[in-house]
């Protein structure tokens, strides 16, 4: 087993028999205001807890589906990098796919950008830890959004405006910041091709296989 | 995107995305367009046209910023939550200098905030030019908070306040005055440096238990020190843990290896535990001629705009310091002083420094120690109380650096610390450039090598 990043606070494994990669938490869990346990799982996959969904092990998908922050970008064909903020992220059961929602009207130029080029980069961060993912893709595309996606953002507010208020960000803020027309909600797909330990320190980047 | 040049929203107008309060978010794409997204911890206003990034790690987006110059940003409105876009192009990094110095200090202060003290350091500030800035459509921004003051209201009755000053000691009585009373600030100094030395000795305090007058900083020394050698503001808005950025912590250790005998340090008066500190050269032509330092208990307290409206006062204050016209006299007037009485007190001076005790207690070292010994032995040989800045300009045992505020500078110094530690001298202004030193008890002058 490889250690690939070994910022203070989370540690991306892989195992080179498998070749799976999970995230685990070495206990350090809170910067400076930080708070409760992460309690990151310490092994899952196919010969522990369920089967992976999109490619990834069952502890990233838990991160990403927790209060984090989510930030987006694509590039377009003259390759121009857009960048957007998400609201939430699914990942069907059954899914070979990870779906992420966005507002249509704050973020028309990066829909149009994977419209045309397929690329999507998903940055997932915990503001109370700075435990920080990035996974990239190379087929995504831009879908309707369900009644479900308008749920799910509305608990994924719910979530991240929790975790903020870890770290001293006041509810309204929050909300705020993630205000958006349930009306004008997109779901962008896309299968994790890559994913990279984005946690600040000399590793933020280093690759590694999903 | 709009274009940042000419359009209805400019750079400065969302410089409080800028403040480090809330994370950027950075997108930049490989040659074969892989785009890559990251936090971003610190956005650095450099003027209109242009923002710094902070290079801490040779990380994607670095990479990629080499070999693809364009980067988009969302920033966040810290009051409102309100969100922007901009465009920007990559020119350079510079590791060295105003803008590195100005960004380090400020990582120091962010990185403890957050903290991350022992991950953020500077390695760079890559600069670059903003191409465009859009207000990201749609979202429920909150109310902008009411501001506590127009701090352009301000710069311009401070300045107001400034022209009519007579001397350089109405010139920092005002500004600190104007500092309080205008601009709301409870702690202040200001410095201005030795020539021969560089050091900066406070000569103007506000706010503090302890004046601090006399007290030193080196250059390159925390943020006074730092924004002397730089000539550039020097602004932390968090409190830093990194020691590089602490006064009050020095001891005088340094000073007492120097000359050797009793301590020669005049205590620092700055907070203990500063969350915000902002210090602005003051610069007389291209000379620099002071450092205006503010600091206070309250996180974020200091912003660009406190920032430029301070080194606007500063602008005015340089500019003043540099015309003010040479305190000359004309002839000194008699002295009617009474008569010292009682047990006399000893002044010491060390010729090594040219420090000066009275009673054993440390007063003054450097040029305005020269100038009292001077002072105390016309005093006590020749009778004499009244005396001119012109005469000491020209005596050869005081070694007065080039600039005619030097003499000033020093004589605020002195007559400060006289009025703060000594009760049996003290130094009173007759007139334009002469003054009296007023002696109450009888003194004993001894001189040591």
């Amino acid at each position: 087993m490889c250690v690939f990043a070994a910022a203070t606070r989370l540690l991306v494994v892989w195992n080179r028999t498998t070749g799976e990669a999970f995230v685990a938490n070495d206990g350090q869990r809170g910067g400076q205001r930080g708070g409760q346990k992460s309690g990151w799982p310490d092994r899952t996959g196919p010969d522990g807890g369920r089967p992976a969904r999109a490619g990834l092990s069952e502890a990233i998908l838990h991160f990403l589906e927790r209060g984090v922050s989510l930030v987006v970008s694509s590039s377009d064909r003259a390759n121009r990098p857009r960048v957007g903020r998400a609201l939430a992220v699914q990942v069907p059961a059954d899914g070979a796919w990870i779906g992420v929602c966005l507002d249509r009207t704050a973020n028309a130029a990066l829909l149009a950008a994977v419209a045309e080029t397929g690329r999507f980069a998903l940055a997932a961060t915990e503001p109370s830890t700075h435990l920080s993912i990035q996974l990239t893709g190379e087929d995504a595309t831009v879908t309707a959004a369900d009644a479900e996606t308008t749920i799910l953002a509305a608990r994924h507010v719910d979530a991240f405006a929790a975790e903020l208020a870890l770290i001293g960000y006041g509810d309204a803020f929050t909300r705020a910041l993630m205000a958006h027309d349930p009306a004008t909600l997109a779901m962008v797909r896309f299968r994790p091709s890559r994913l990279y330990d984005q946690t600040p320190g000399p590793k933020a980047g280093t690759a590694v296989p999903p | 995107m709009s274009s940042a040049i000419g359009a209805s929203l400019t750079l400065d107008a969302i410089r409080a995305c800028l403040e480090g309060a809330v994370p950027a978010t950075i997108a930049t794409c490989a040659p074969d367009g892989t785009p890559n997204v990251s936090l971003l911890s610190q956005v650095h206003y450099v003027d209109p046209d242009h923002v710094a990034l902070s290079y801490q790690f040779f990380n994607k987006t670095r990479a990629n910023i080499l070999a693809n110059p364009i980067a988009v940003l969302q920033l966040i409105d810290p009051p409102t939550a309100a969100q922007y876009r901009m465009e920007l192009s990559y020119l350079r990094t510079e590791t060295s200098g105003p803008l590195f110095e100005s960004m380090k200090a400020k990582l120091a202060g962010i990185a403890s905030h957050v903290g991350m003290q022992d991950v953020f350091r500077l390695l760079g500030a890559d600069l670059y030019r903003v191409t465009a800035i859009e207000a990201v459509p749609g979202g429920a921004p909150l109310p902008a908070p009411v501001a506590p003051r127009s701090l352009l209201s301000a710069t311009r009755r401070a300045c107001e306040a400034l022209r009519g000053c007579a001397d350089l000691t109405e010139l920092l009585d005002h500004s600190l005055c104007a500092l309080r009373g205008l601009f709301g600030v409870e702690h202040a100094l200001i410095l201005m440096p030795d020539a021969a030395t560089g050091r900066l000795f406070t000569v103007a305090a506000l706010g503090y238990d302890s004046s601090g007058v006399g007290s030193e900083v080196a250059p390159g020394e925390g943020v006074i020190g730092v924004a002397a050698r730089e000539r550039v503001p020097i602004r932390i808005t968090h409190m830093t843990s990194d020691v590089a950025y602490s006064l009050t912590a020095r001891d005088g250790a340094e000073d007492a290896g120097l000359t050797g005998g009793p301590a020669r340090e005049i205590p620092f008066p700055g907070l203990e535990r500063p969350h915000s500190q902002l210090a602005v050269p003051i610069l007389a032509g291209r000379r620099l001629a002071g450092v205006l330092f503010v600091e206070s208990r309250q996180e974020m307290r200091f912003t660009y705009d406190d920032e430029d409206a301070l080194a606007t006062l500063a602008a005015q204050l340089g500019a003043l310091m540099q015309s003010l016209p040479p305190a000359e006299e004309v002839a000194p007037v008699p002295a009617a002083c009474p008569e010292a009485g009682g047990a006399p007190v000893v002044v010491r001076h060390y010729a090594a420094d040219d420090s000066v005790f009275v009673d054993h207690d440390y007063l003054i070292k450097g040029v305005a120690g020269a100038i009292l010994w001077k002072l105390v032995r016309d005093h006590t040989t020749l009778g004499r109380t009244d005396f001119t800045n012109r005469e000491l300009r020209l005596a050869p045992d005081i070694p007065l650096p080039d600039f005619a505020e030097n003499l000033e500078a020093r004589l605020i110094l002195l007559q400060r610390r006289l009025e703060e530690r000594c009760g049996v001298l003290r130094i009173e202004k007759t007139g334009r450039g002469r003054f009296r030193l007023v002696v109450t008890k009888p003194l004993l002058l001894q001189e040591t090598a």
